[in-house]
């Protein structure tokens, strides 16, 4: 009962911290939610059972590389991108891609098991990939996540590819840049 | 509500009590901050700033030793001003300081302040861990939050919209980053030895074989080193270096904010001496007398502890009548008034030390409880498990007092490094070192068959 009042608390700050990261225009907000989103992951980490992994993610993911996230940011001082519209003519072809993503992440969400019982949740490596990739029909579909999360992750390389191409590519960019 | 019934009440008070050690570092502060500026002083071979006083009515004026003026100061601060230089960041402006001042309360919740309190009661033996969390990724944490701790500094520099703070900040934040990899690796050496991350399971370690700065003294150099480092201190306090930025990070910052910071950085001090004093020389441990020793002779270890208190307080006693003696001899105008302030002080001294002689007697006469052993362990009545963990607290802090005293020591006598000789220290010296250290310790242990 208490671990499910915490359960609750830690996963309303981490999934808020992720809408912020999402919506705020400012890099460096976006950073600091990132960091909040994190501790809260690190604090349900705890919670199940392995604090070993809670505490390597704020030393490593919160302490270290956000770190040099804020630092990029600081020193780049993208802070002063304004021009960048929130939606213009790819919007056309992301937003729906976007929904998409979401549906399939959602099916995925209903049809996994998501019972929160911290006594039996403890487990081993290979208890833990056991589950995660058990492909049977009857069994938790975990492996659903997993590969939509692939390929999340791959999209986000493919934009970031594409943003960094087209300051890179255009001598107008490039221009533009230094009278900035 | 299972969870409240599953201990007794004595249990729950103590687990509750245990909370009281998150302001352990706050309170290292009004004992820090004196012992640095009259430290500062004695280096320096002058006064320190001694002349505030208190007076009080029929008696005379009050200095204790410059306390009054560390009083003063804190009071100006409290009631200065708040204020944020235009086109800062309001918000993160006034919430970076808060930052590593929060992070303060969160750390001490690993260290063992004293060894796991077994005693009866009720019938059953009870066994109490001596940290606030007994964790088995213990000094990972510790280490977890101290990283998150340097936000507070970087967040300061850039929001405070000046080139100084934010070059201080830049600074920091690398310096952080760099030296904490060293904190690491040196520390790992002994967790290979001790064979866990519980700060409580490698006192026990320690205790039962051999002080950590024995067999480990090149990673205990190395840590210290970089935990000097990681406070920010002098010499390495290149992120607040005055003739190159100002005064670093806070530079726009005054009144309480800026008294955030030096609080911060004062407790930082504080824990990071607490952690040497754990990992490397025995913690809450007495020297060659194990707890098991101590609880069988509880009313001798008692008695020898009021006695030890009682030659500080003749020590004490004898410093203030050389000073009498001196000032006597002098020509310093306001000396009656100090001699007079010194009348209270012996008065004291000598009430202490009487009384310390007398409760010391008593308890090696009288305080005779009886253990049993339960299962290999010592099991006595609650009375005789907290006179141990009283001991235990008193040993730890009077090692700690001594790695706060290295710090200051250490400030007021090197000049300080440049930033890229800081920088080349950490990562191509002290780095391997660290590294070959716990390769040799890992091939060591293994040959003689440990862990």
């Amino acid at each position: 009962m208490l671990a499910l009042i915490y359960f609750i608390i830690l996963g309303v700050i981490a999934v808020g911290a992720a809408l912020c990261v999402l919506l705020s225009r400012h890099p460096l907000y976006g950073a600091l939610s990132l960091i909040l989103s994190m501790v809260s992951l690190a604090g349900i980490y705890g919670l199940v059972g392995s604090p070993f992994l809670g505490v390597v993610q704020v030393m490593v993911y919160a302490g270290a590389i956000m770190m040099l996230v804020t630092f990029v940011i600081m020193v780049l001082n993208g802070a002063r991108d304004k021009r960048t519209p929130m939606f213009d003519g790819v919007s056309l072809f992301v937003i729906p891609a976007v929904i998409v993503l979401a549906g399939l992440v959602g099916f995925a969400l209903v049809r996994a098991p998501l019972a929160f019982d911290s006594a039996t949740l403890p487990g081993s490596v290979k208890l833990t990939s056991e589950t995660l990739f058990d492909m049977a029909a009857t069994g938790p579909g975990y492996f659903l996540l997993f590969e939509i999360i692939g390929v999340l992750l791959l999209s986000a390389m493919v934009a970031a590819i594409f943003l960094a191409k087209k300051h890179l590519g255009s001598v107008v960019a490039e221009n533009r840049e230094e009278t900035h | 509500m299972d969870i409240v019934e599953s201990r007794t009440w004595v249990e729950w008070l103590i687990t509750i009590a245990k909370f009281g050690f998150c302001f352990v570092p706050v309170l290292y502060i009004l004992l820090l901050i004196p012992m640095e500026r009259r430290g500062a002083g004695f280096m320096q071979d002058r006064q320190g700033p001694n002349r505030s006083y208190i007076k009080i009515p029929f008696f005379g004026k009050i200095r204790a030793f410059g306390y009054v003026q560390n009083m003063c100061d804190g009071t100006k601060l409290f009631f200065k001003e708040m204020f944020a230089p235009k086109g800062a960041n309001k918000f993160l402006y006034y919430v970076a300081p808060a930052i590593p001042f929060a992070i303060v309360f969160l750390s001490p919740c690993v260290i063992p302040w004293f060894g796991p309190m077994v005693f009866e009661w009720g019938g059953k033996s009870v066994r109490i861990a001596g940290s606030i969390v007994d964790s088995d990724v213990g000094v990972l944490l510790l280490f977890g939050l101290s990283s998150l701790s340097a936000y507070g500094a970087v967040l300061a520099g850039w929001a405070s919209k000046s080139k100084y703070s934010f070059l201080g900040a830049l600074r920091t934040s690398s310096m952080t980053i760099s030296y904490e990899v060293c904190l690491g690796l040196s520390m790992m050496g002994i967790l290979l030895l001790a064979g866990s991350f519980n700060l409580t399971d490698i006192v026990t370690w320690q205790e039962h074989h051999a002080w950590g700065i024995v067999v480990q003294p090149v990673a205990f150099f190395c840590f210290l080193i970089a935990s000097i480092a990681e406070t920010g201190r002098a010499p390495f306090d290149v992120a607040e270096g005055e003739p190159e930025l100002v005064a670093g990070y806070h530079t726009e910052y005054g009144a309480m904010q800026f008294g955030l910071f030096y609080m911060g950085e004062y407790s930082h001090i504080c824990i990071n001496s607490f952690l040497v004093a754990t990992l490397f020389l025995g913690g809450y441990s007495v020297p060659f007398v194990t707890t098991e020793t101590m609880q069988a002779h509880m009313g001798g270890s008692l008695a020898i502890l009021c006695w030890v208190l009682a030659f500080l307080a003749l020590a004490f006693l004898h410093m203030i009548y050389r000073y009498s003696r001196k000032l006597a001899a002098s020509v310093q105008s306001n000396k009656m008034e100090i001699l007079q302030e010194y009348k209270l002080y012996k008065t004291i001294g000598w009430v202490a030390a009487v009384v310390l002689i007398a409760l010391g007697a008593c308890a090696w006469m009288f305080y005779n409880p009886a253990n049993f052993v339960v299962n290999g362990f010592a099991v006595g009545s609650l009375a005789s498990a907290v006179g141990t963990a009283l001991i235990h607290l008193l040993v730890l802090v009077v090692k700690s007092v001594f790695f706060c005293w290295v710090w200051i020591w250490v400030r007021w006598t090197l000049p300080r490094f440049r930033y890229d000789h800081v920088m080349h220290l950490g990562w191509k010296i002290i780095l391997n070192i660290a590294l070959l250290n716990l390769v040799v310790t890992a091939v060591v242990a293994k040959l003689m068959g440990g862990n």
